[in-house]
């Protein structure tokens, strides 16, 4: 009787500590985050030597479709895939990588790069870049991390917005984006978190500044969209009234004010798929009609400097397009930008248009002039 | 003893075991009948002896033990495995709930007992592959990728159970088996469930055989409410994502005589192919059945 009394008082005392350093140390089936909260940091052990810079330096941002180039994948691109293999993900990231090192951007702003995730071999892309690259320091916010999405067979997911630089990155922060509501609270429970991430480059003699990187909701058919780019004026608001200066970009999944085409129901329509007809629900396919937000981006052109300025991108729209999500088509649609509170070189963006197999975007850079301290 | 158990009307326990004795022809040689009926009563008696004692964590919650339920007796939860007890030396037990996917069906044999440690072997049968196909799909509930296909898969799995009372309110179980499929090509490895307890259950569907055993304590806090502490773990005969250990704690309330509610926790380690996770869940389940 003793000895039993003794027994299961010690399981219980036991179970109490062991349950809570579980239930602590434990993952939910989807991460949701806090409206602010510090970013992930990855150093090289090995850095890379860094020369002092002149009077700029380049700044990139480039989604890069987790390296699967113009893979089939079903998410997005009508195709039939859904897991790539490790050799097809280490393929994509070597030609990621090789375009990096063409273009040598000293500040990379990348969108949809995955840390561990089913559908692309587990592989932590960020890790990858960073050993294969010049650049000696990162940092990232997770965009979508559930520990299994039950759907599509996409399983684990992490990807993320990360920021590298050869110069050391400082208060580097994730910032969350409102959550779409034009879904149901099971499916966006399991969805994205899209979410910017901010972080201080400090270049030695150099005034620091901050680079912002965001991806914004590609198939929101409400307002989400709308309320996440104001959410993103706000925090370049806040870094211009603090006195900073900020480089600033990412996919933000609209098109510039001014777009002769404005509809790609029928570009992104896949087999099977009928819009715009009478009988049609919905009349458009999700993501694909930017008619409706074609106002949306102009704050940001009135209060700050694109690395493509309007009237340059108006007079030739096509020299400027980012998107597509045609398999084997040339861009047609502008997603991806840079902005700045300062001054980018004139006549030194170039939107990579010739990367056109490497991911449904191209990258654009431009070089962002620097303050002397 | 066998007039003992005449007295006490145990003629059914006893006639199980008087055919074989009866079938024994008189070619063989008298030593040998003794020896066999000598066995026979030693193993009826002991498994008896168990059985019957008033035992309340055995009658109340033997799954997961070398205990048997009582011939005629069936119990089934929401999760926990529809068994029922066909005599004192067999119990026949089937996932109910996921039946129509993945058809199985078990047997539990009971191998007698010695010195108070009762032994059992187990004995499963399952075919995934309906199931496998359903879940990899386009859309929500898509587990597993549409791009992958699955062959007949059908898995055999194998323990041996012993559990020993401790003392008049607790039980210690421990068992021992192996996990293989007979199956066509073998599956794309990327076309897991890449989750803790699902993942380790399935490993031995694409690749290696999996040896798994486990220790169980289940004691009472009263006549009503028991409680059980588990540990099991998983080898899978690979190089790699081959290790997972679980913990489990529960606490089962006997809220009627044939009605009982469990709950409690598993908690997981394993090497999946994300790398090495903890994961902690919850349990809990309606187990109702015969009366007890």
């Amino acid at each position: 009787m003793k000895s039993g009394f003794v027994i299961k008082t010690v399981l219980l005392i036991l179970l109490i500590p062991v349950t809570f350093f579980i239930i602590h140390s434990c993952e939910m089936p989807a991460t949701n985050f806090d409206d602010v909260e510090d970013a992930i940091f990855y150093t090289k052990d090995q850095k890379a030597d860094v020369s002092q810079p002149d009077s700029t330096i380049r700044v990139m941002t480039w989604n890069i479709r987790f390296g699967i180039g113009r893979g089939l994948w079903s998410i997005d691109a009508c195709g039939d895939r859904v897991i790539f293999t490790e050799a097809e993900i280490l393929e994509g990231l070597n030609n990621i990588v090789d375009r990096i090192n063409l273009v040598q951007p000293d500040v990379l702003l990348l969108q949809e790069v995955h840390i561990n995730s089913t559908c692309s071999a587990y592989i932590d892309e960020l890790r990858w870049i960073l050993d294969h690259s010049y650049f000696n320091y990162a940092v990232y916010g997770s965009s979508w991390k559930s520990q299994f999405v039950p759907s599509d067979g996409l399983g684990r997911m992490d990807e993320c917005n990360a920021i590298l630089s050869r110069w050391p990155i400082t208060e580097a922060k994730r910032i969350q984006l409102v959550l779409r509501m034009d879904e149901g609270s099971l499916v966006r429970y399991f969805d994205n978190r899209y979410c910017m991430v901010k972080a201080k480059i400090e270049i030695p003699d150099v005034e620091s500044f901050y680079a912002v990187n965001i991806h914004t909701a590609a198939f929101a058919t409400d307002d989400t969209k709308y309320n996440q780019l104001v959410r993103f004026k706000e925090e370049l608001d806040s870094i211009t009234q603090s006195g900073s200066r900020f480089v600033a970009g990412g996919d933000l999944n609209t098109i510039p004010p001014g777009s002769d085409s404005t509809d790609f129901c029928f570009e992104d329509m896949c087999p099977g798929e009928s819009f715009h007809q009478p009988a049609d629900k919905p009349q458009h396919k999700d993501g694909s009609n930017y008619a409706p937000e074609s106002k949306w981006l102009v704050p940001f052109y009135t209060s700050y400097k694109c690395a493509v300025p309007l009237g340059i991108y108006q007079s030739d729209q096509q020299a400027y397009f980012t998107h597509t999500t045609r398999p084997a088509h040339f861009w047609d649609r502008t997603l991806d930008y840079l902005f700045t509170n300062y001054r980018w070189r004139n006549g030194s963006v170039t939107t990579h248009q010739e990367f056109l197999y490497d991911s449904d975007h191209a990258p654009v850079s431009a070089e962002f002039v620097l303050e002397r301290k | 003893m066998l007039s003992l158990y005449l007295k006490e009307n145990k003629f059914s326990e006893f006639e199980y075991f008087k055919e074989p004795v009866l079938n024994l022809t008189i070619k063989e040689s008298t030593m040998l009948r003794i020896s066999i009926l000598y066995i026979l009563l030693f193993l009826s008696e002991t498994l008896i002896i168990a059985q019957n004692l008033s035992f309340p964590v055995r009658d109340r919650w033997s799954s997961n033990t070398a205990y048997l339920l009582p011939a005629g007796k069936w119990e089934c939860g929401i999760f926990q495995p529809l068994r029922y007890g066909l005599n004192n030396k067999l119990e026949i037990h089937s996932s109910a709930i996921i039946l129509p996917l993945i058809p199985n069906a078990g047997i539990k044999i009971a191998l007698g007992s010695r010195n108070g440690f009762v032994f059992t072997s187990d004995h499963i049968l399952s075919s995934p592959t309906i199931f496998l196909k359903l879940v990899s799909r386009k859309g929500i509930g898509g587990l597993i990728s549409p791009e992958f296909d699955f062959p007949l898969i059908i898995s055999i799995s194998n323990s041996i159970i012993v559990s020993k009372p401790i003392g008049s309110e607790s039980l210690f179980s421990g068992y021992a088996g192996f996990l293989f499929a007979i199956r066509g090509d073998k599956p794309n490895p990327q076309s897991t469930i890449d989750l803790p307890l699902v993942y380790q259950r399935m490993a031995h569907f694409y690749e290696g055989i999996t040896f798994r055993t486990g220790i169980s304590y289940k004691g009472a806090f009263s006549k009503k409410l028991f409680y059980e502490e588990g540990l099991q773990t998983f080898i899978v005969t690979r190089s790699k994502n081959n290790f997972f250990t679980e913990n489990s704690g529960n606490l089962l309330w006997a809220a009627g005589k044939a009605i009982r509610i469990k709950g409690g926790y598993i908690l997981s380690y394993g090497k999946y192919p994300f790398g090495t996770h903890w994961q902690l869940w919850p349990s809990i389940d309606l187990v109702f059945g015969s009366r007890i």
